[in-house]
């Protein structure tokens, strides 16, 4: 399938996802697109799975503690200044089990996006607004490149006997790794500055016409964006 | 008549107290092939950016002076409208890179300058068939070698057909053969087609064989300018290690000791299961420097890191005795501190006196309190350098210790690297005239992946 398309019911899973009142209904979409996810290369998919379930459990964890809602009290903790009383009720848990669903199927709709698409194409495909497609492609490349970047950054380390175990010393990447990743995007701003970019009057590469599976996906999608409004 | 014209040009970058060009007047002709020669910092690559129009335009800073590209002044066209009569390929291909697919990558500039829709494929097709890559066109750029990308981004030039081709280092990735394949395409790009190349080069051997002009840059200042027969004569009176064969002079075949690492019949493959490796064999002694040189793609990486302890292999055995150190391959991997004297004390538990005399033995004294980020490239080698070398390894790996490092330094490095007769060094290097100036032995890796020992 085309990529414009497929970003299209990406897009249209997860509005879905935002939109859907039941969890059930979230839940089953975030495991769609977990399925969708899992059938990348494991080398490739494990920094998106790691960030869109961490995340998720992350929020699932946390949430009770900073909502006050009535419900069965399961846990009662101390009491905190401003925050007032620590607490875990069943409606804060429900609650905070669908908005970490939610999270989960947004972000395993970027993961299946970052993993799956030809992003090249995607923006070739860009009929209006190819900066920012292209922006957006560009971005999407920063996982792999930092995780790129970080074996290399490990590499040199270990390389001088030094061996970035535990947290401290994986702390120690993050400060190189943005920097490094800032002053790539400074080389690559000055590479495509001189191959003319921004340059007004630029053409591209002809697209081949979508078929009968692209229709069908952009269907998909509005369908999804209206199912997930009226039903989900 | 002049294509290009640099007229009393002087800049000094924003972040930076001194100047990087200082009253360069230089007139490029068409056809004309323009080797651009000065130790690391001298302000080569900044001459190409001026002609380019990225100086001032993309990093700012004062300028002054003029600069013109087949009639157009740099100060009032930016660097996106002078693409296509000018192009530029940069040291470093993989910062830029803008598509993931090949052919992509050549046709962003066509479609930047607005080629017509239905002549991009084919004008992409015959670029890269002209850095014979055309079987790549339909390659992801992560699958290839540096030395294959390094082709790639030529290609991406090529396809606009320029007036004037700016070529900074583009053979720092590249093995000999490719090399002189790039540097034969630029000379037959001048002739045929009648475009100006202006070209630096820290491996100035071959260039010199087949430009016409050579320009000699210091501290900004341009010092020589004259046809090529005349730039020997002067070279080898002021600047001699830029012709002679890199040789430090001395006789290579000291006594070796006894074996700091063996590694017998390994072989290695990534995760796509390909051999990189196999069955390769290879002994390296105490007081002996062991140089690793063969095509791209060959595995001599790969080699590398398996006698560094940074791979295990998947069959075979590897014995090492005592430390080892390695020295990756990018020099931007050797910023994890502030100060460069730090940096060089990660691998030694913080000793600061022991980083500076190490410092000071590369030749880095004074930028003890440098951020290794404000570095030139040649600079971060020698600091990256100095980093592996203050741990005073049993065992040496230096994987293109010479990528962006002038010829004056090379010397340098190569007398450092064979002052130390207790330990075994292994140099994996495209950079033949380093080699035979640094190493007892030569060690070629072959395509077929076997290891013939010269």
């Amino acid at each position: 399938m085309r990529p414009a398309p497929a970003a299209a019911l990406l897009f249209g899973l997860a509005a879905a996802a935002l939109l859907a009142q039941h969890t059930v209904s979230v839940a089953v979409l975030a495991l769609v697109l977990l399925v969708v996810c899992l059938r990348a290369p494991a080398s490739r998919r494990w920094p998106y799975l790691v960030g869109a379930l961490g995340s998720a459990l992350a929020l699932f964890v946390l949430t009770p503690f900073v909502e006050r809602l009535p419900g069965t009290v399961y846990w009662t903790g101390p009491t905190i200044p401003v925050v007032g009383t620590l607490d875990v009720t069943s409606t804060e848990l429900s609650g905070a089990l669908f908005q970490a669903c939610r999270l989960a199927a947004v972000s395993l709709a970027f993961a299946a996006y970052a993993l799956w698409l030809d992003h090249d194409r995607l923006v070739q495909a860009a009929g209006f607004a190819r900066r920012s497609v292209l922006a957006v492609a560009l971005a999407t490349r920063l996982v792999p490149a930092l995780e790129r970047d970080a074996a290399g950054l490990v590499e040199a380390l270990r390389g001088r006997g030094v061996e970035p175990e535990g947290l401290r010393g994986r702390a120690r990447l993050v400060s190189p790794l943005l920097a490094g990743s800032l002053e790539r995007s400074i080389n690559l701003a000055e590479a495509m500055e001189a191959r003319g970019f921004g340059r007004p009057g630029s053409t591209r590469l002809p697209q081949p016409a979508w078929g009968l599976r692209e229709r069908l996906a952009l269907a998909g999608a509005v369908a999804a964006v209206v199912v997930g409004a009226l039903w989900l | 008549m002049a294509l290009a014209v640099a007229e009393d040009l002087s800049f000094a970058y924003p972040s930076s107290e001194g100047v990087a060009l200082r009253n360069v007047s230089v007139c490029l002709a068409p056809g004309q092939v323009t080797l651009v020669l000065g130790r690391s910092g001298s302000g080569k690559s900044t001459l190409l950016r001026a002609f380019a129009g990225l100086v001032p335009h993309f990093h700012g800073g004062r300028f002054s002076g003029r600069v013109e590209v087949a009639g157009l002044d740099t100060r009032r066209h930016g660097p996106a409208r002078l693409a296509g009569t000018v192009a530029t390929l940069f040291q470093d291909p993989e910062d830029q890179v803008v598509f993931t697919r090949v052919l992509n990558e050549v046709a962003f500039g066509l479609e930047n300058v607005g080629a017509g829709a239905h002549e991009i494929e084919a004008r992409a097709l015959d670029a890269l068939a002209s850095v014979g890559a055309e079987h790549l066109a339909g390659r992801l750029v992560t699958e290839l070698s540096g030395g294959e990308l390094q082709r790639i981004c030529l290609a991406a030039t090529l396809a606009l057909e320029p007036k004037l081709l700016l070529l900074d280092e583009p053979t720092s990735q590249l093995d000999p053969e490719a090399a002189e394949a790039l540097v034969e395409l630029a000379v037959r790009l001048a002739r045929d087609r009648g475009t100006a190349v202006l070209l630096t080069e820290q491996r100035p051997a071959l260039p010199l064989e087949v430009c016409d002009r050579v320009l000699f840059l210091d501290r900004g200042r341009l010092v020589f300018d004259g046809p090529v027969r005349q730039a020997r004569t002067w070279l080898q009176e002021h600047h001699p290690s830029f012709v002679s064969a890199g040789g430090a002079g001395d006789e290579h075949h000291r006594r070796a000791g006894e074996v700091a690492c063996r590694l017998d019949r390994v072989s290695y493959a990534y995760e796509d299961h390909l051999l990189v490796l196999d069955g390769a064999s290879l002994e390296l002694r105490r007081g002996e420097v062991v140089a690793l040189v063969g095509p791209n793609g060959s595995g001599k990486t790969t080699l590398a890191r398996l006698a560094a302890g940074l791979l295990e292999s998947l069959s075979g055995s590897i014995e090492r005795r005592g430390r080892a150190t390695y020295l990756s391959q990018d020099p931007g991997r050797y910023v994890f501190c502030e100060r460069a004297v730090e940096e060089v004390a990660v691998g030694i538990g913080g000793d600061l006196t022991a980083a500076r005399r190490t410092l000071a033995a590369v030749g880095l004294a004074g930028y003890e309190d440098r951020h290794p980020r404000d570095l030139s490239s040649g600079e971060r080698e020698r600091l990256a350098l100095a980093a592996v070398l203050a741990p005073d390894p049993d065992l040496l790996v230096l994987d293109e210790p010479t990528r962006g490092v002038d010829p004056e330094r090379k010397r340098e490095l190569a007398g450092l690297l064979r002052e130390d007769t207790a330990r075994a060094t292994l140099v994996v290097t495209h950079d033949i005239a380093f080699a035979k100036a640094v190493a007892d032995r030569v060690v070629s890796l072959a395509p077929d992946r076997e290891l013939v020992h010269a």
